[in-house]
């Protein structure tokens, strides 16, 4: 994995008015900064069950980058990662009352 | 690789990258899946209820249905999610083409300098103009759009929507996300074995995904694609001389093209998820070309999501979502068409119109797909152009 910065950067942002769907002004906003947040926190998931894969203590980045999940820890992941979504929005799958 | 680019323009994301791509399509089938069930709940239990009470009927069509949604909460939800999940699918593989981009750039380069190609070919022009309707705003809110270049020979563009339609697919397009193209063409090989196509033309192509499988179906046609945006072209070319199809890419507006000999005379003129992105004048004129093209005979095909005289007011609604809030301005405006009026105001014979509802080979397999050849109805169902396990295409068109 290359430190450098790229050569060239995209565009990395839409263009044109940004829909809005909640009358509080910012409630869109957040709604974005929690996706963002969850993204991110599901990355570090990842990442940690690499190194617990690895076998913890005294395991370099090298090999944490490199590691290859099995079939069978693939398939964990994938499960936990549609639990993980839910822990999170699950409150929009309940009703108004 | 990022998940469903696995030819030989893959580019490698850190793990890191490859997490948050698989987090983008996982909360996709959040979205598109249970928080789409609870926003129909809403609707059934509550708004539609409320509406016939007010005003003693049914909603008639889908922007009554939208203006009634607008106060729900899980429309609130819904809705917000999914235009942050869209905004995420770009920002996931981003990074990635950033980085691996000038590799990629020297790999399509070199491929070309050896001669390493199957035969196919990529001609450019420089007099084509970014139409407006691809300049003034990001389509499906992809950052740059398809033309913007970064350079001599750019294929970002290419390598962005590649990666980013990976991650927005879900795996629902197929390991090679030509399940559009790789479904209907098989479709019409059965339904009509008569047909013998020697020259076929896409329209719209972008990076051809769904132009390689008519290549491959009909191993005996020349085949032809063309769009407006130079990356992408760069893009689909050298896409499809790694995967061994040959398939000839120009840069033309689809409905102004100019070939230089055999014109008209393509047996197959198709598209696929073209047609929406254009004004309503250029999808009459694009028409138009297709039936100038076309050869006494030929088979002008489309697919779109289906039509709104098509679907219930809800999912128009559902459908309709798009253009108003994924920067696809004219889908409503296309989906209120009548297809079989597109096609007669473009010369077809109104007996030669036909519109068929094909299963995805990838995901409902041989067998179902076997059965719809014989299939007389065009039922529009839940599962219709429905980014869904058990998803169907919808496509229309005419005989020449």
């Amino acid at each position: 994995m290359s430190k450098d910065s790229p050569k060239t950067r995209l565009k990395d942002l839409t263009r044109g008015k940004q829909p809005r769907f909640f009358d509080v002004q910012g409630v869109d906003e957040l709604v974005s900064i929690t996706m963002g947040l969850a993204q991110e926190l599901w990355a570090v998931k990842e990442r940690l069950a690499a190194v617990e894969a690895l076998g913890g203590a005294r395991i370099s980045s090298a090999a944490v980058e490199t590691y290859e999940f099995s079939n069978e820890e693939r398939a964990a992941l994938d499960r936990e990662r549609r639990e993980f979504i839910d822990r999170i929005y699950f409150v929009l799958r309940e009703g108004d009352g | 690789m990022t998940d469903y680019v696995r030819h030989g323009l893959r580019i490698e994301p850190t793990r890191d990258e490859l997490s948050r791509q698989r987090f983008v399509s996982e909360i996709r089938r959040h979205i598109l899946g249970d928080l789409a069930r609870e926003m129909r709940s809403a609707y059934e239990e509550r708004v539609e209820p409320a509406i016939v009470r007010e005003k003693g009927h049914e909603p008639e069509d889908g922007v009554e249905v939208h203006r009634a949604m607008r106060g729900e909460r899980s429309y609130r939800f819904y809705s917000a999610m999914r235009v942050n999940c869209q905004k995420l699918v770009w920002r996931s593989v981003i990074p990635t083409v950033e980085r691996n981009l000038e590799e990629l750039k020297r790999k399509i380069a070199g491929a070309h300098a050896n001669g390493n190609g199957c035969g196919g070919s990529v001609t450019l022009d420089p007099d084509v103009e970014t139409p407006p309707y691809v300049a003034n705003h990001d389509v499906h809110m992809m950052p740059g759009c398809y033309h913007t270049e970064y350079g001599d020979d750019d294929i970002a563009a290419g390598a962005l929507y590649d990666n980013g339609t990976s991650v927005f697919s879900m795996g629902l397009f197929g390991n090679a996300r030509d399940d559009i193209g790789a479904s209907i063409a098989r479709f019409i090989s059965l339904k009509f074995p008569e047909l013998r196509p020697r020259r076929i033309l896409d329209m719209g192509c972008s990076i051809g995904s769904n132009t390689l499988p008519w290549a491959r179906t009909f191993p005996e046609a020349e085949v032809h694609a063309v769009d407006v945006a130079a990356p992408l072209l760069r893009y689909a070319h050298a896409r499809a001389e790694v995967l061994g199809v040959p398939v000839h890419y120009r840069q033309m507006d689809a409905s102004q093209c100019h070939f230089d000999d055999g014109e008209p005379g393509f047996d197959i003129v198709w598209s696929s998820m073209f047609l929406h992105e254009l004004p309503p004048k250029k999808v009459h004129a694009v028409f138009r070309e297709a039936h100038r093209l076309l050869r006494p005979g030929g088979l002008m095909l489309h697919m779109e999501l289906p039509p709104n005289c098509r679907t219930v007011p809800y999912e128009s609604f559902y459908f309709d979502w798009d253009s108003y809030y994924n920067q696809e301005p004219y889908y409503k405006a296309f989906r209120d068409m009548r297809p079989v009026d597109c096609c007669t105001e473009a010369g077809f014979d109104e007996s030669k119109f036909v519109e068929f509802i094909v299963p995805s080979l990838a995901r409902n397999g041989e067998e179902e797909l076997q059965d719809y050849v014989s299939r007389q109805d065009i039922t529009v169902d839940e599962n219709t152009g429905r980014l869904v396990p058990s998803i169907r295409w919808y496509c229309f068109g005419a005989w020449k």
